[in-house]
């Protein structure tokens, strides 16, 4: 199925935690993704991982959602959050556990 | 390729008086991670900084161009320890 930034909103309006990247959840495929994927799984929260590699219109529907040129791209809560350097950043000083506790509360 | 030199300039281009600091991390002049501290990022988000630096570097990161993967970590004056 074609993808564009609509698909891109309703899917991670639908999903909780949602990380594009290349490569699979167990298979990642980039450093970056890798780096983003087991951020996320050390947070002990569920989420999706979408494989840009499955579609050649993932990655310009993703660029035209987000406005931000590069993968993976992490969303809670519908909200783009950032890349790996971010998220990373983030769990480093607690800030992305928090969000995500307060976003399973909720 | 692409040299330390030209990515500091490039991140500068469009921050001035920022003090850029680029570093090959795999010795392959693919793979870099770049410092930058500049008051510009004083009050603001993450996501902010990272589109400006990004911007900078952009037309040279993908397929067929000299940057394959870029780290970058963005810092207000105040933030450094």
């Amino acid at each position: 199925m074609e993808w564009n930034a609509e698909k891109v909103k309703e899917t991670v309006q639908a999903n909780r935690v949602v990380c594009f990247g290349k490569g699979s959840k167990n298979q990642p495929m980039c450093g970056f993704t890798h780096r983003a994927i087991a951020v996320l799984t050390e947070c002990g929260v569920d989420f999706e991982v979408i494989n840009i590699f499955d579609d050649p219109t993932i990655r310009p529907a993703l660029v035209a959602f987000s406005n931000w040129p590069t993968t993976p791209q992490v969303y809670v809560d519908g909200e783009f959050i950032g890349g790996s350097d971010i998220v990373l950043e983030m769990f480093e000083s607690g800030e992305l556990q928090k969000k995500l506790q307060s976003s399973a509360a909720s | 390729m692409i040299t330390a030199e030209q990515i500091v300039e490039l991140v500068s281009g469009g921050l001035p008086g920022a003090k850029v600091e680029a570093l090959d991390t795999m010795g392959d002049a693919a793979h870099w991670r770049v410092v930058v501290v500049s008051d510009r990022f004083e009050g603001m988000g993450r996501l902010d900084r990272h589109r400006l630096v990004m911007k900078q570097l952009e037309p040279s990161i993908g397929d067929g161009k000299p940057i394959h993967a870029v780290e970058i970590k963005p810092m207000a004056p105040s933030e450094l320890g």
